[in-house]
């Protein structure tokens, strides 16, 4: 909608680029009030309609999410032992104790090397799968369904799978141990130094599928004219898809970036099944969420768990508006400021 | 707490459901009263039994006690196990409670207790003798609030088949015993010892276990009033572990094995033959049963106390154990606690203890246990100077949870005995 019209938009959009038409029906006095009330009946119709089609949405989304995440600070600043109602008050010391904890120190490192690293090798690695399956190849089809596949099968199977196969005993130390490679079997899962970096593994075999399908709809979304008028201009493969195909590809891999970080700062289910809350701390795995498990559920301490809680959702949701406004901002340009009207 | 485990085979319960239609035949016809006068009493019972025997024995339980009280109608319900504590808690905080529900004990009791939420049980001196020794673990502040039910001494159970092939004589009585049995299974090409350390608290049992030596009764419950566990014992415990580590008894890698699920599982590999020992408390037998190959008990399954340590304080014939009790909610009629009270009668205990491969509370009916195991397990646990209840129900999941995780650290190499100490000390001050 134009700002030229200032307050007075109802008329301004019937009189849209007609330049002065505003200034006739403000002067045309008789005429626009039956308009005005007819078009004010439409507007509230239009709010009535609005209302009842988001409306269940919205009471889903308060009583589900809102209420929760206000229950839960609410909690946060209980000791509680989860019975009946809680009433030992204790103020700021349940996230005294969570931002003053080693262990939770460790959790937030584990996190934030999740997300970097997810980033760093899952971002180059799907852009570059997405840029070979995009070439006319016999079998893509079927390679792209490979890569999906990963993506598609549940956290479940996927942990339980990866659990049995790199146990110590597990198959893939035999199908070293039968190759004569018994100097590469390791504890995989269970060695501290080295589970972090198997989680790792299994993260990007798990989601690399998500990102090259996400980059292949960018990719598609890319007018060919542009690929061909940079090949008659004698550009080289190389040249068009740093030139050409990156930049274009920017707004899907910023918003990839985005569901990647997100997904890194909540990872659970992964680390729940393949290690659990007891032993995710011991093996250098463990999440923020392990922690908020570990500390909240399985210790009974419904209050601290709460804190727990509310720090995650604040360290989520920074994460997210700071990304927002710096990284995503040329994307969200459109939808943010005009109500997408363009 | 999170210390009685079922198997794996339990996540088919949730799939096959409540076990309601048996019990709910019997009602049929009759309009529910709903405790009021003249008509019938309802009652509901939550329980956590696996598929198997332990379910059919609360089924028949259940229809043989309505058809003695035909104004009592009873609804069974069998929670999964993993699932019961949050559901039961959702339960009483929403008042809608189940009447009879199993009771976990230790810190748990004790906080439904102080939020109110049971009945203090009016045991009489006949109640007193069914539950026997069990009746300590039931009471807070000098009042009862649970019908205890079954006993659940720990200690060390062996397949016989693998001690006399590995030339061991007689079962370990001192650590020196237990470490030269650990050598001689070596040498037979199995694990010897097997632990679930990835559930935490199997490993978590031999600290306890060392804890139980070292430390005199008056350390443990000093320990158990005041949460600070600062007596010397708790660090010699940890010691103890550490050095009994240094001769690698336990499977490879075992930080990530699970307790109970599947032939890879820490009681999978005594089912199979993989393992030599395990230590776990008496559940473990049944657990076992169910991973065999065949799924059929391991027939050379034996059972043997915690070795005695040099220098302990602690008596030697000391056991650590659970216990299994239910509990009634605060608005539960009467006749709740009437069922409980017969269900603790000699009769009725013989039937559980068959039904759930255990150790009956009430002394009258211990006469049933025959399984070898459980008769030497009996023997130890009537023998014992005291019992002591596992250590993270004991003192609470909060702080016993933090001292599981400290134990399984020390495990893998990353904490220290003093850690123990340390992060148990510090885990008070969460909840």
């Amino acid at each position: 909608m134009s700002d030229t019209l200032g307050t007075d938009t109802a008329p301004g959009r019937q009189s849209q680029g007609t330049p002065g038409a505003g200034d006739a029906g403000r002067s045309a006095s008789p005429a626009p009030p039956r308009a005005a009330g007819r078009r004010r009946s439409g507007r509230a119709r239009m709010r009535l309609e609005i209302a009842i089609l988001s409306g269940p949405a919205i009471l889903v989304f308060l009583a589900f999410v809102i209420f929760p995440v206000v229950l839960a600070a609410y909690y946060g600043f209980y000791r509680w032992k989860g019975y009946g109602d809680p009433t030992d008050w204790v103020g700021l010391d349940n996230y005294k104790l969570i931002l003053t904890d080693p262990a939770f120190h460790e959790v937030l490192t584990h996190n934030l090397l999740i997300v970097v690293l997810s980033l760093v090798v899952q971002g180059p690695l799907a852009v570059g799968l997405a840029l070979l399956l995009n070439q006319k190849i016999r079998g893509r089809s079927v390679i792209r369904i490979l890569i999906f596949v990963p993506y598609v099968i549940s956290e479940i199977i996927v942990g339980t799978g990866w659990g049995l196969l790199l146990q110590s005993n597990g198959a893939v130390n035999d199908l070293l141990g039968k190759l004569g490679l018994e100097s590469w079997q390791h504890d995989w899962l269970s060695d501290p130094d080295l589970a972090l970096w198997t989680l790792m593994a299994i993260i990007t075999w798990k989601y690399i599928g998500f990102a090259v399908i996400l980059m292949l709809a960018g990719l598609q979304s890319i007018p060919d004219e542009l690929f061909e008028a940079a090949e008659i201009d004698g550009a080289s493969y190389w040249q068009i898809q740093r030139r050409i195909t990156l930049p274009l590809l920017g707004p899907t891999i910023r918003i990839w970036g985005f569901l990647s970080i997100i997904g890194s700062l909540q990872l659970f289910d992964l680390v729940f099944i393949i290690w659990g809350p007891y032993i995710a701390g011991t093996a250098g795995t463990s999440t923020m969420a392990i922690y908020m498990v570990a500390e909240g559920r399985n210790a009974a301490n419904f209050g601290y768990g709460s804190a727990i809680a509310v720090v995650m959702f604040v360290i989520s949701m920074f994460v997210a508006l700071l990304y927002q406004r710096f990284v995503l901002r040329r994307d969200l340009q459109g939808a943010v400021t005009d109500g997408g009207s363009r | 707490m999170m210390t009685r485990k079922t198997r794996s085979t339990t996540l088919v319960a949730v799939g096959l459901g409540i076990a309601l239609a048996a019990t709910g035949c019997a009602g049929g016809g009759e309009t529910d009263g709903d405790g009021s006068s003249g008509g019938k009493v309802s009652l509901t019972v939550w329980e956590n039994a696996s598929p198997g025997p332990g379910e059919e024995f609360w089924k028949s339980a259940v229809q043989e006690y309505m058809a003695e009280n035909p104004k009592v109608s009873i609804k069974l319900q069998t929670v999964q196990n993993e699932d019961f504590d949050g559901k039961l808690q959702t339960a009483l905080n929403s008042n809608s409670a189940p009447d009879i529900f199993l009771q976990r004990g230790g810190g748990k009791l004790r906080a439904m207790v102080e939020a109110g939420q049971l009945q203090e049980l009016p045991f009489t001196e006949e109640d007193k003798k069914n539950a026997g020794a069990a009746v300590a673990g039931a009471t807070v502040d000098g009042k009862i609030y649970t019908v205890p039910l079954s006993t659940q001494p720990e200690g060390i159970y062996y397949s016989k088949e693998l001690f006399e092939k590995a030339g061991i004589k007689s079962t370990p009585t001192t650590m020196d015993e237990l470490e030269d049995a650990i050598a001689k299974l070596k040498k037979i090409g199995v694990a010897p010892i097997a632990v679930g350390a990835k559930d935490a608290w199997p490993a978590a049992h031999w600290y306890y276990n060392f804890a139980l030596r070292h430390c005199s009764q008056d350390a443990m419950s000093k320990a158990a009033a005041d949460l600070k566990f600062d007596d010397p014992c708790w660090k010699k415990a940890g010691e103890d572990l550490q050095k009994f580590l240094r001769i690698e008894p336990f499977q490879k890698g075992y930080l990530t094995t699970p307790a109970q699920q599947g032939a890879g599982s820490s009681a999978g590999m005594l089912a199979n033959h993989k393992a030599g020992m395990e230590l776990m408390g008496n559940w473990n037998p049944g657990v076992i049963a169910g991973l065999t190959p065949d799924k059929k008990p391991l027939p050379d399954l034996g059972w043997f106390p915690f070795p005695a340590v040099d220098g302990g304080q602690g008596d030697p014939s000391a056991m650590m154990g659970g216990s299994d009790g239910y509990s009634v909610a605060k608005s539960a009629p009467k006749e709740a606690f009437e069922f409980l009270q017969w269900l603790s009668t000699k009769e009725q205990q013989e039937k559980y203890a068959k039904g759930f491969n255990t150790i009956p509370v009430n002394k009258e009916a211990q006469g049933v246990v025959t399984d070898p195991y459980n008769v030497s397990a009996l023997e130890a646990f009537n023998k014992a100077a005291y019992t002591v209840m596992f250590l993270d129900t004991e003192y609470g999941q909060n702080v016993g949870n933090a001292m599981n995780t400290a134990v399984v650290n020390l495990m893998a190499g990353k904490g220290t005995p003093e850690d123990i100490v340390k992060n148990t000390n510090a885990a008070a001050a969460k909840g």
